[in-house]
């Protein structure tokens, strides 16, 4: 991911790009992503793919810190249940994102940024299929505000978050070759 | 039968003065009592004649059990005190293999649930003291394990859990959901406390202590706090003994208790009811899984 | 000294928040700090008068994270921009005499003859100061015992004294500062009054000669009496209103990054954690004797004053009630 993929998100909503973040797993849907490219299957560029090497990878973590640095949808996506290239990570992966979807809904974030689903390596229409609605929808509620750790630069703690600056502003440059 | 607090607590200095005469333990942990009315703490004691500073009533709120993984690699043979919800850690600790039976004696004693310490503090003294939260639901009053036990077992108060504060919040609008706890979780100062106190939490390091490692920043604002607050729930899903020990330590008056029992009422009705250290041969929920998991993600 | 009732409270209040930065004690949800008065005006927080606050008034001189200043790479230049100052003075409404205290004890360690600490003595320079006697202590109150005065607020810090007097509220300017802070505001009556009758208060003992026992105890059994049952957490740290130890830490967006200083507790295992991987405090028993030691022997030693002022915070909110008095009381009558 470069670094651009952080930039703050334009607050406006009819020219509002979503981020979605997709952990893919290696054996499946990475394949899966590359087969709707490959096939040219047309699904907008709001998508970035992080390669795992298994769903069971993914840490609740993961997601939080995405929401924290600016994303606005997270897609875990693996192998169907059964097909696991490690024979059983999916399914540790299944019980922890059952539980993981619900609280991240009660913790008051839209269950429509957050979505698990099995894509295999045949299933490059699905992939496309996925994100793009996955896009839409996003689009539709709007950018993420909700556990994002901006660069604000507050006085007192806790609970006082007065803003005086954030890293947005100007800053004088200092020439290092001088 | 001594039942009694002052007929358990005569038992109490009765057996720790056994245990160290015959130098069955070379030290029996306890309690004593605190610098309040309302405040115990645990004590060490190493020699017979020191007995008499054992106490119990109704502020002994601390689980001895996670002291246990302190002398793991010493020669000590501890014996610690033990109620419903510390006997339950203990087992849990067995199971996460940080402590070993052999090494510790555990000594039972039904309680009747302690008080609020917090609360009493913001009472009036002689005030009647409310009973703590967690204690409220407390269904297992009775070691569930021991090698020895002072006292009667007492009648359960509690037969079920009570998610009546789960489902309130539950039934919030997201961005209702997310400005409470946004309220809960700015009040956090990220001390550990209630890490630290938790018998599920006994990692031998945590990634709260390694700053540099980028999981989480030492600077304290909501996001890294409820950051926090989700990773260390969900840490002890499937793990919670329910003591409520977490809520009670915390000096920010955190909710704690409604992230852990979100998790115990979801595991409970996707992959079935758990208790957690109730025996030591049930796997956590997490630690394993079945192929006929429901299935959401097609 | 200047009286307002009691009832009249919000608008002296308000005066000051329409000149200053008003900072009060507050109650947020359960967690009593020193907040913006326009918490109270909107009623997100209420305001806390009834005794001590959790979280003790140094976050306001020492915030738990700061921003020192802005970094970011620009090509092969570095762009560094400082923290802007305090835009106007505040007002800190409140402060109980033990914290007035401990802010002199932060004076000696940020205000130092060497070196000042410029953020610090921003914030400081720019903050009024009213001081609040206790009447009535808590019952973990042993602030008398650490030599604070309970009838007045310590010189160098307060700039008005204020006194619970009942129906009323009695100010007396300690500073300049303070006078033409309390001179321009409208609606108090002139006059005297007797000071009020403070209760005496629960723990109470003589401190005299600790440092001096304590330079001799280093490897006393009683570190292992009182260590084995803490836990390790950072509770006493944090809200004590002495312990100013920090970590220094960035906080990277990409190129840009803020240079951050945030609290640190000597609990903790990454304190005094060396880049080779070894730990000088491995244990509960050099870290909490480090901790007593350090407030109640080395501070002394350095700066004749004791690092415990007596707010009885840790006694209160402690997991373990591991009980600062306690420990005193031992010392002295070894």
């Amino acid at each position: 991911m470069s670094d651009n993929s952080v930039e703050t998100v334009k607050d406006t909503a009819e020219n509002f790009e979503p981020k979605i973040l997709v952990f893919a797993c290696n054996w499946c849907t990475y394949a899966g992503a590359d087969l709707a490219g490959t096939s040219r299957l047309q699904y907008p560029p709001n998508v970035r793919v992080l390669r795992v090497p298994c769903s069971c990878r993914v840490n609740p973590q993961f997601v939080i810190r995405a929401f924290q640095r600016g994303i606005d949808g997270v897609l875990v996506a693996g192998c169907h249940p059964g097909d696991c290239h490690y024979t059983t990570g999916n399914y540790y992966t299944r019980r922890r994102f059952l539980l993981i979807n619900r609280m991240m809904e009660y913790m008051g974030i839209d269950p429509k940024r957050f979505h698990t689903r099995w894509i295999s390596g045949a299933e490059g229409p699905k992939f496309q299929q996925v994100v793009t609605e996955m896009i839409e929808e996003v689009k539709a509620i709007g950018p993420n505000r909700k556990l994002r750790d901006d660069m604000k630069v507050t006085v007192n703690t806790p609970s006082t978050d007065e803003i005086v600056a954030s890293v947005e502003s100007d800053t004088k440059v200092v020439d290092d070759n001088a | 039968m001594p039942n009694t607090f002052a007929e358990i607590q005569n038992e109490m200095r009765n057996i720790a003065k056994e245990l160290l005469e015959s130098g069955e333990a070379t030290m029996v942990i306890g309690w004593e009592k605190g610098a309040l009315p309302y405040q115990s703490t645990p004590v060490m004691i190493r020699s017979a004649e020191d007995v008499d500073k054992l106490i119990w009533d109704e502020y002994c709120q601390q689980n001895l059990s996670t002291y246990l993984i302190d002398y793991i690699y010493t020669d000590e043979k501890v014996a610690i005190f033990a109620k419903g919800c510390d006997t339950r850690a203990y087992n849990r600790l067995i199971q996460d293999n940080r402590i070993k039976a052999e090494k510790s004696i555990v000594i039972g004693v039904p309680c009747l649930g302690m008080k609020n310490a917090r609360e009493a503090a913001k009472l009036p003294e002689g005030a009647e003291v409310p009973m703590a939260n967690a204690c409220k639901e407390c269904r297992y009053p009775n070691p569930v394990t021991f090698d020895r036990k002072i006292g009667e077992d007492v009648t359960p108060w509690c037969t079920e859990r009570d998610f009546s504060d789960v489902e309130a919040i539950e039934a919030l609008s997201a961005d209702e959901k997310y400005a409470f706890w946004q309220s809960q979780y700015t009040k956090c100062i990220r001390c550990y406390a209630c890490r630290n106190i938790c018998p599920a939490c006994n990692c031998t390091s945590c990634i709260f202590d390694q700053s540099a490692s980028g999981w989480c920043s030492k600077d304290v604002n909501a996001s890294e706090n409820q950051f926090y607050g989700v990773t260390r729930a969900f840490h002890v899903a499937g793990r919670c003994i329910e003591c409520g020990q977490c809520e009670m330590v915390c000096p920010s008056e955190v909710p704690i208790m409604l992230m852990n029992k979100k998790f115990i009422k979801d595991i409970d009705s996707l992959f079935g009811a758990h208790e957690a250290g109730i025996d030591i041969d049930t796997p956590a929920p997490l630690s394993h899984f079945s192929v006929s998991d429901p299935e959401e993600f097609m | 000294m200047k009286f307002i009732e009691k009832t009249n409270l919000t608008s002296l209040l308000a005066q000051l928040d329409a000149q200053y930065r008003l900072l009060v004690p507050v109650d947020y949800h359960g967690l009593t700090q020193f907040a913006p008065y326009s918490q109270v005006d909107s009623g997100v927080s209420q305001l806390y008068l009834d005794g001590n606050v959790t979280v003790s008034p140094k976050t306001v001189y020492l915030p738990q994270s700061e921003a020192m200043y802005k970094f970011s790479a620009q090509g092969k230049k570095l762009a560094i921009e400082e923290m802007p100052p305090l835009d106007r003075m505040q007002v800190l409404f409140g402060v109980r005499h033990c914290d007035t205290k401990a802010i002199q004890c932060l004076d000696k360690v940020f205000l130092d003859d060497t070196f000042a600490d410029p953020q610090y003595k921003d914030k400081r320079d720019k903050t009024i100061v009213f001081s609040l006697a206790c009447n009535n202590p808590k019952a973990t109150c042993f602030c008398e015992s650490m030599g604070i005065d309970r009838a007045h607020a310590e010189q160098s810090v307060a700039d008005v004294q204020v006194y619970d007097l009942g129906e009323r509220y009695g100010f007396e300017a300690v500073s300049d500062k303070g006078q033409a802070c309390l001179n321009a505001l409208n609606g108090m009556t002139d006059g005297e009054a007797k000071l009020p009758e403070q209760k005496p208060q629960s723990i109470s003992f003589d401190a005299q000669g600790l440092p001096e026992k304590l330079k001799e105890m280093f490897d006393h059994p009683i570190w292992d009496e009182y260590a084995f049952k803490c836990l390790n957490c950072g509770t006493c740290s944090y809200i004590c209103p002495t312990c100013h130890c920090f970590d220094i830490n960035n906080k990277m967006r990409g190129t840009t990054g803020l240079k951050l200083r945030t609290w640190d507790s000597c609990m903790f295992g990454e304190y005094t954690q060396m880049a080779g991987g070894h730990q000088p405090r491995p244990g509960k028993k050099e870290r909490v004797r480090n901790r007593f030691l350090h407030k109640l022997q080395y501070f002394n030693e350095k700066h004749n004053m004791s690092l415990c002022v007596g707010c009885g915070r840790c006694i209160a909110k402690c997991p373990v009630n591991m009980d600062i008095t306690k420990f005193i009381r031992q010392v002295i009558a070894e």
